[in-house]
């Protein structure tokens, strides 16, 4: 029984690796650098073969809470830290790196924001508080055109656009 | 006041017309129009071609006429399906923008009726642009009670920009800000819509029959600017009905530069209205 128990174990721990040198391969695919590969740390999970669960599937990893040490996590494979694929967005070139830990993302780092055209690194093009004295000035007499709400045709005799108007007939 | 002229800045001829309520102007550079009768001739020609556009929109949409196939609508004399293809096609896009806009711009007004004016004028705009662009025009600048759209330069030839002012919602006889509209800029059109004037259709999102003019607006003055006139007027007047919320989804979901005033007059605004 004990000997059956091991094997069981074995085999989970060959699956587990097999799955995260697969996810490594994938990583891999999409032409990134991964800084830690996620096939190091599975060791684990399959070392404990004393567990009692003989019936564990290779993904769910050991159960046994003696386990020999590292990350515990229920899916060992999703461990490491991966960089993903550059992005192309309408301002430039983006790239994150994730770091994983039992399962659950940890950490998002950027490694690459887009710097277009040597401007600030800015990927929003986001509304924020601006003083009067910021916006790009103007007086009547250097525009050709004036935006406002909706006028009335009787507001508009009043208007500032009535004098551009007046000015150009 | 005096011409612009005399004041350095480039020599413009303008023609206005009323049409939906408000007034309508065309600008073009002098250039375009040499003095010669023939030149005011083909301005006088491209301006009614603009009213043809306008006058044509209105016929249909507009709720002020009681006999327009709108206002025939709103009281139940005629049903959708019944209705004409251009009064469906825009239904169909202001069904469009009310998903786009989650709601923040809807077609119809609190009563349940069926308000397509909110959409109408930044259309006829877009229209007369196609009316003058096939006219062979190459440099006007159309204003319709505010919403702006412009094709060239007010300088033939130099790709300068047209200068556009934004009204002061504080004082409407100051400018708050300008905007550099077209030239070698992709946004060519700019529309405001605020929560305090008369005429602007607009009201704020589920909350039935409070209107933005009254109360609760978060903003009494929004002005956006973009690549084609109706994007920039429904965007403006879902941002004036939907707030914060909905200024930072059209500022992440569409290529425009937003210049909003809140209540107390402070201002938000992308980099492309920062001086």
């Amino acid at each position: 029984m004990r000997t059956r128990a091991a094997v069981s174990a074995a085999l989970a721990s060959a699956g587990i690796l097999i799955a995260g040198w697969q996810s490594g391969l994938h990583v891999a695919d999409t032409g990134s650098s991964v800084a830690s590969a996620a096939a190091g740390s599975t060791g684990s999970s399959g070392s404990s073969g004393t567990s009692g669960s003989a019936g564990a599937s290779g993904s769910s990893g050991s159960s046994s809470p003696s386990s020999a040490g590292g990350t515990t996590g229920a899916s060992a494979k999703a461990v490491g830290t991966y960089a993903g694929s550059v992005v192309q967005t309408r301002f430039g070139s983006v790239q994150v790196q994730i770091t994983v830990q039992a399962g659950k993302i940890t950490d998002v780092t950027a490694l690459q924001l887009t710097d277009a055209e040597r401007k600030s690194v800015q990927i929003s093009n986001r509304a924020a508080p601006l003083l009067r004295t910021e916006v790009l000035a103007a007086q009547s007499a250097d525009v050709q055109t004036i935006s406002g709400a909706t006028v009335t045709s009787d507001a508009y005799l009043n208007s500032l656009q009535a004098a551009l108007d007046a000015a150009n007939l | 006041m005096q011409p612009t002229s005399e004041l350095g800045g480039p020599a413009l001829r303008a023609r206005t017309f009323g049409s939906m309520g408000t007034v309508i102007s065309l600008t073009v550079p002098a250039g375009a129009v040499p003095g010669a009768a023939g030149g005011e001739a083909k301005l006088d020609a491209a301006t009614a071609a603009v009213e043809r556009v306008f006058a044509g929109l209105d016929e249909t949409f507009s709720l002020y006429r009681p006999d327009s196939e709108a206002s025939r609508l709103a009281r139940g004399e005629l049903c959708l399906r019944d209705s004409s293809a251009g009064m469906r096609d825009r239904y169909a896009d202001a069904l469009t923008w009310q998903l786009r806009t989650e709601g923040a711009f809807s077609p119809e007004r609190p009563d349940g009726v069926l308000d397509l004016s909110g959409l109408i004028k930044g259309y006829a705009i877009g229209q007369a642009g196609e009316a003058l662009r096939s006219r062979g025009i190459a440099d006007w600048c159309l204003n319709a009670g505010g919403d702006v759209l412009v094709t060239g330069s007010p300088v033939p030839g130099s790709g300068a920009s047209w200068a556009a002012g934004v009204v002061d919602p504080l004082d409407r006889s100051a400018l708050l800000a300008a905007y550099e509209l077209g030239g070698p800029g992709t946004r060519c059109a700019l529309a405001t819509s605020g929560s305090a004037e008369r005429g602007d259709h607009i009201w704020t999102a589920g909350l039935g029959a409070r209107t933005a003019g009254s109360s609760g607006a978060e903003f009494v003055q929004v002005s956006v600017a973009a690549a084609n006139i109706v994007t920039a007027d429904v965007l403006a007047t879902a941002i004036v009905a939907g707030g914060t919320a909905m200024l930072h989804r059209a500022t992440d979901g569409w290529e425009i530069d937003v210049l909003a005033v809140r209540r107390g007059g402070e201002l938000l605004a992308t980099p492309g209205f920062r001086a």
